[in-house]
């Protein structure tokens, strides 16, 4: 293989596609460079799987550039097992997104483009990114697309819920900012591996800690500050929400792994118990919201409140099968998640009601559609032989190393999870034909399945064969909790 | 004193360019009413003005009429500045002249001066030649805010500031004459010398509050800052454009080196005064806007609120920290004449902050060039804003000041509200009024020029560095 820059090639081509789709005018022109732009991505990082070196916890395709002399800031790149398969869920989603896209956009379809395109060139180059100032560049970037998506492109309600989804990322992402300078002030660096490697005093730690928590746990989001989501997912076009529930979410955890664990060690102990119970109160919480729901999209967006409660339960257990599950269950998250939220946008194409009582009997005129929902519910809810099995299961583990009363609360939240994701596959696909189904063709095309096929192999794959994801993170999570995080 | 040499007179080449042509021009006047000659004119001598500065005799800082005068690094690069802005507002304002029938070789005229008032003050090391530059500075700009004599409006605007103005000077010239009183010179690096030596003296505590309140006028910092939205709003936009960019860069700059200068001995009193009025401008600049409906008016509020985050650096009374004012002044004279420009290119329609309903789906371009301008006033990456913000913040951090820091970036999302709520419009909203008529190419080579500046400065916030040297 040749040595070019690898990462810096992914991150910015989809921005140099975003560039020519400027000059360029046209729909279905805009639509091809899109998905073309998104598969040569894909083609760039998916020889990363098997060039990695699953034996280390470095950071591998490194990357290093003066960028800011004067700040003593430089531009680097680099991946380790924990955040190589976000790059390359962030570069397979895209392409999901834009044929998802295909006939669900038709208002400004070249911007729309353009907005999807930056968003992709913000999910990876945050998770490429070697030093803190260059994730909080993307970081702050990834908000801007995404708030066009949901404001431009997104449902009736969509200018309040971008505006809200607005101002929570920003609030939380101010005080980050200051958390940054007052590292750097510290420090005198931003690189990741020099800054784990830095001892700062307890008292300024719990104030960092707390200044990126407020940036993390919106974005998780952890419960209370969870308000924006259900807005946001729903309201948002199909490809907002996958980007939303898929990657965004995820940006949140990935910074729990990357800045507050190895940096603020004394400050995770110190907050260890706290984000414990506010993650177990997510979990339980999250779960009853979501039984009540009528509308589909929004049963789906308080499902990953509880989703993600497990996420920061298992990285807050700092027990090593609670990190590896909570990566696992982040990439199990960010696979069902997006397939939950494409079948939803599919069948709203063709009824245009998100109502759950409008819906029932879709399985006797759409099986492939209801046997594809079928298993992404059943994955989704925990069943054994499919992906998120094994992530619930690790955490699972984890929580009852660390706690045993926060096992108990967790396996709550799995027996939930299983009511409402099965009771959801009830009501839509199974009992009685809806009188307001009546003549609709709800069967998916061609494209369709398509679209959710390289979902659907995953989670048979990955629950089959879960070490194919936790083989890369044994080595970064051994030196996660080695550099301090241990108990 | 002894007469002025031609060496001294060469370090006064950018302003003798302006001085020239405006002489030029007032000279000419009758025989250019009509015809872009003005506009030329004043392009070509703003950018002779900039050439001559980035090219004046490098480095060492030469001093002239006794000391009075410098061309040091820092006021290379606010001169060079100055000369941007007024290139830009000059070619903004092209239309507008049409429009409100405003003379134009007297219009360019007074562009020229109050750039030269502003060049002055930035290269002054004596309290005194700082003063002439900036009252000549605000002459200028009184005329220029009621140059459009037939709306009342602009009458209104031009007297408030005027009043306001008078009272700032005669602050600024009360606060140079006890500094006089208790040092006996007005050079700043004199001043320095007697501070350190003598100790601190509640007369020269008095001192440092008058003039740094006058100061405070000239960059609207809050509580000094009543003029600037009834200026802003009934000057034509171009002539606010340049208040807004110009004469705050240059009141900032004037602020800056008579801090670091000359109180730099008495850091502790200019850091409470400046903390003080900094806290102040970003609280009322962001919260305020959050309720203005005109467009001019949000921004002169946003100018204040920036004015706030500029002084962030000042605090800290480091070389540093002058250095990341200097930064946030660039950049923020870029992106607040992007923003204008929109504003002034959607003539009439820009005025209201309805009026930019719907931008997106008639005019894409001008859309997503507001939009970026928009992104970096808020200080988003990666545009140059977020550089600025960063680099002020950063210099607060390293003064001690966290409590201000995290009070600087709470306003901020207050202030993202507000220049978010303009972007929903834009591209969230239904047009209600017809598609803007084309743009003459000026004020697109206008637009395209700080778009650039906002883009790359936040791309490359290091090539900046090297030309950022405190005095």
């Amino acid at each position: 293989m040749t040595d070019y820059p690898v990462l810096t090639v992914a991150t910015f081509l989809p921005l140099a596609g975003a560039a020519l789709l400027l000059l360029l005018s046209g729909e279905r022109l805009a639509r091809w460079i899109t998905l073309l732009t998104t598969l040569a991505t894909l083609a760039v990082v998916a020889p990363l799987y098997w060039r990695f070196d699953q034996s280390s916890g470095a950071l591998q395709f490194v990357e290093s550039a003066d960028w800011i002399p004067g700040w003593g800031i430089s531009y680097g790149m680099g991946v380790d097992g924990i955040g190589l398969p976000f790059v390359l869920l962030a570069a397979l989603l895209s392409v999901l997104c834009v044929a998802a896209s295909w006939t669900a956009v038709r208002t400004r379809v070249r911007e729309f483009h353009v907005a999807l395109l930056v968003a992709e060139t913000a999910m990876i180059g945050l998770f490429a990114a070697s030093n803190l100032f260059l994730f909080f560049v993307f970081w702050e970037m990834m908000v801007v697309p995404v708030f066009l998506l949901i404001g431009v492109w997104g449902g009736p309600g969509r200018v309040y819920a971008s505006v809200k989804f607005l101002l929570f990322t920003l609030a939380g992402s101010v005080l980050m900012l200051v958390g940054v300078i007052a590292l750097h002030h510290f420090c005198g660096t931003l690189e990741f591996k020099a800054l784990a490697g830095a001892t700062i005093a307890s008292r300024h730690q719990y104030w960092l800690f707390a200044a990126f928590l407020a940036a993390f746990a919106v974005k998780v989001p952890m419960f209370p500050v969870h308000t924006w989501l259900p807005d946001a997912h729903t309201e948002a076009p199909t490809a907002g929400s996958v980007i939303l529930a898929a990657i965004l979410l995820k940006m949140g955890a990935y910074g729990f792994l990357r800045v507050s664990l190895p940096i603020l060690p004394d400050a995770v102990q110190l907050f260890r118990l706290p984000m414990l119970v506010v993650s177990a109160v997510a979990i339980v919480y999250g779960a009853y919201v979501t039984l009540v729901q009528t509308d589909v999209k929004r049963l789906i967006a308080y499902s990953s409140v509880s989703h993600m409660g497990f996420v920061t339960l298992g990285i807050f257990t700092l027990e090593r099968s609670g990190l590896e599950g909570a990566i696992l269950q982040m990439i199990n998250h960010g696979i069902l998640s997006a397939a939950l939220f494409l079948c939803v946008g599919m069948i709203y194409e063709r009824t245009h009601t998100r109502e759950i009582a409008d819906y029932g009997g879709v399985a006797r005129t759409a099986p492939v559609y209801s046997t594809l929902l079928a298993l992404f519910c059943l994955a989704a809810a925990g069943f054994p032989g499919l992906n998120s099995f094994i992530g619930e299961f690790l955490i699972i583990g984890g929580a009852f190393e660390s706690r045993s009363w926060l096992g108990a609360i967790a396996i709550w939240g799995v027996v939930l999870g299983t009511i409402y994701l099965l009771w959801l596959y009830y009501r839509v696909a199974m009992g009685r034909m809806n009188p307001g189904l009546a003549g609709l063709a709800l069967e998916l095309d061609a494209r369709e399945v398509a679209t959710l096929t390289p979902l659907a192999l995953l989670a048979v794959g990955l629950g089959l064969y879960p070490d194919c994801v936790l083989s890369y993170l044994h080595a970064p999570v051994a030196a996660l909790l080695s550099t301090g995080g241990a108990p | 004193m002894s007469r002025p040499t031609a060496a001294d007179l060469a370090l006064l080449v950018p302003e003798l360019i302006l001085v020239g042509m405006a002489l030029a021009l007032i000279l000419a006047a009758r025989r250019i009413r009509r015809g872009p000659l003005a506009l030329v004119g004043t392009i070509l001598a703003a950018l002779a003005a900039a050439v001559a500065s980035a090219s004046a005799t490098s480095s060492g800082g030469a001093t002239g009429f006794g000391g009075m005068i410098t061309v040091d690094g820092y006021a290379r690069f606010f001169k060079v500045l100055i000369a941007a802005s007024l290139a830009l507002a000059a070619l903004l304002s092209v239309r507008c002249l049409d429009r409100e029938q405003v003379p134009r070789a007297e219009y360019h005229a007074l562009l020229l001066l109050a750039s030269t008032g502003m060049m002055l003050a930035v290269s002054s090391l004596d309290l005194l030649t700082l003063y002439l530059g900036v009252e000549l500075m605000t002459l200028c700009s009184i005329v220029l805010v009621g140059i459009t004599v037939e709306r009342p409006t602009s009458n209104e605007a031009a007297i408030k500031y005027f009043l306001i103005a008078s009272f700032a000077s005669a602050l600024l010239l009360f606060g140079i004459s006890l500094t006089y009183g208790a040092t006996g010179t007005t050079n700043l690096a004199a001043i320095a010398s007697v501070l350190r030596d003598v100790g601190s003296d509640p007369l020269l505590l008095v001192a440092m509050g008058l003039l740094a309140a006058g100061l405070a006028f000239k960059i609207a910092a809050v509580p000094f800052h009543a003029w600037a939205p009834d200026a802003y709003e009934g000057a034509t936009a171009p002539v606010a454009a340049f208040l807004a960019a110009g004469s705050k860069a240059a009141g900032l700059a004037a602020l800056g080196r008579v801090c670091l200068v000359a109180f730099g001995p008495e850091a502790r009193t200019l850091t409470m005064i400046l903390a003080g009025l900094a806290a102040l401008s970003i609280i009322v600049g962001s919260i305020v806007a959050l309720a203005q409906t005109n467009m001019k008016r949000l921004l002169a509020y946003s100018s204040i609120a920036h004015a706030g985050y500029a002084l962030l650096g000042l605090i800290a009374g480091t070389p540093e920290g002058g250095s990341a004012t200097m930064t946030y002044a660039c950049f923020y004279v870029f992106m607040t004449l992007g923003a204008f420009g929109v504003v002034i290119a959607l003539g009439e329609r820009g005025e209201s902050l309805d009026g930019f309903q719907g931008l997106a789906a008639q005019r894409p371009g001008t859309a997503a060039l507001m939009l970026l301008f928009l992104l970096s006033l808020t200080g988003i990456p990666p545009t140059a804003g977020f550089v600025a913000k960063f680099s002020v913040i950063l210099s607060a951090v390293r003064a001690d000041q966290v409590p201000l820091a995290v009070l600087a970036v709470a306003c901020s999302v207050v202030s993202a509200f507000v220049y978010m709520r303009i972007a929903v419009l834009m591209y969230m909203k239904e047009p209600q009024e017809p598609a803007p008529p084309r743009f003459p190419v000026t004020m697109s080579a206008a637009l395209v020029v700080t778009a650039l500046v906002t883009l790359v400065g936040g791309i490359s916030p290091g090539s900046l560095a090297r030309w950022t040297v405190p005095p």
